[in-house]
């Protein structure tokens, strides 16, 4: 019996998923704390550093989209994120309450004709949609942003290159 | 981020350490760009000690290598570390920007 409870808490590990949620103000100078939290969970899940800068990169960009053009007003608004790890699963949230508005579909508002800007401007997006195995923008009450991320072999070997 | 700044045979060079990202890649953009625009034909700038790259530092890096080059100069970017390469392969610029693995690299360039 005690046996069979000890498997069970065993398993469990594995099917409790693990999440980490902080919010941040609609400012850049909030970059540095993004940066922070992501560090703060991959230290909780041994997320190996080559895995957080990737991460990183990718909530850069969509961070700074929704800053830069998520909101009509002046005033303060909330991001929040929700980091989770279900065992080789990464998903990663990001829901704010701005005007519709989906980062993934950013046009430089500056150079909306200018192609050699709209190559730049589609560049962060390209790269987070190299970088993450799926992304997805939805619009409920507010904007909300999914990214998954399968990282191989969380026993062992965890998307080491 | 930082950016240790160096003459060296008429060429500029530019250490950069820390982060490139939203916040500080205006600062390095402003620094390029004053230099492009003083007449600097010859530039370096080594990654060795940056750690992070966002889009917003690919950006600027992008814009000064085409300004530089449309004042027929040239501008070398050497010393990146693994990450940072390859966040400048993702982006499809492995081959079109002039990265060198190291400083003698660029230097001989010149």
């Amino acid at each position: 019996m005690i046996d069979s409870g000890i498997e069970q808490l065993r398993s469990m590990k594995f099917m409790v998923a693990q999440e980490y949620k902080f919010e941040l103000k609609n400012d850049l100078s909030e970059l540095k704390a993004l940066n922070q939290h992501l560090n703060n969970w991959a230290e909780d899940i041994n997320l190996p550093a080559i895995s957080i800068s990737r991460i990183n990169i990718c909530l850069d960009e969509l961070f700074t989209n929704i800053v830069s053009y998520g909101f009509e007003d002046d005033l303060e608004h909330i991001i929040k994120f929700t980091l989770n790890a279900d065992d080789n699963l990464l998903t990663i949230n990001i829901e704010d309450d701005g005007i519709p508005f989906n980062p993934l579909e950013k046009i430089d508002p500056d150079f909306p004709d200018n192609v050699k800007s709209a190559i730049i401007g589609g560049l962060g997006i390209h790269i987070i949609k190299k970088l993450m195995d799926n992304v997805h923008y939805e619009r409920k009450l507010g904007n909300k942003l999914t990214m998954k991320k399968n990282i191989q072999d969380k026993g062992g070997r965890r998307d080491s290159n | 981020m930082e950016i240790l700044e160096e003459i060296q045979d008429n060429i500029s060079i530019y250490r950069l350490k820390g982060r490139l990202d939203s916040n500080t890649s205006q600062k390095l953009e402003e620094k390029l760009f004053q230099a492009i625009s003083d007449g600097s034909k010859r530039m370096i700038v080594d990654f060795k000690d940056l750690n992070y790259i966002s889009s917003d530092g690919i950006r600027v890096i992008l814009i000064a290598a085409k300004a530089i080059k449309r004042e027929e100069g040239q501008i070398m970017f050497c010393c990146m570390r693994d990450y940072v390469k390859e966040v400048f392969e993702i982006a499809g610029l492995g081959s079109l920007l002039p990265v060198v693995a190291a400083m003698d690299d660029a230097l001989k360039v010149f």
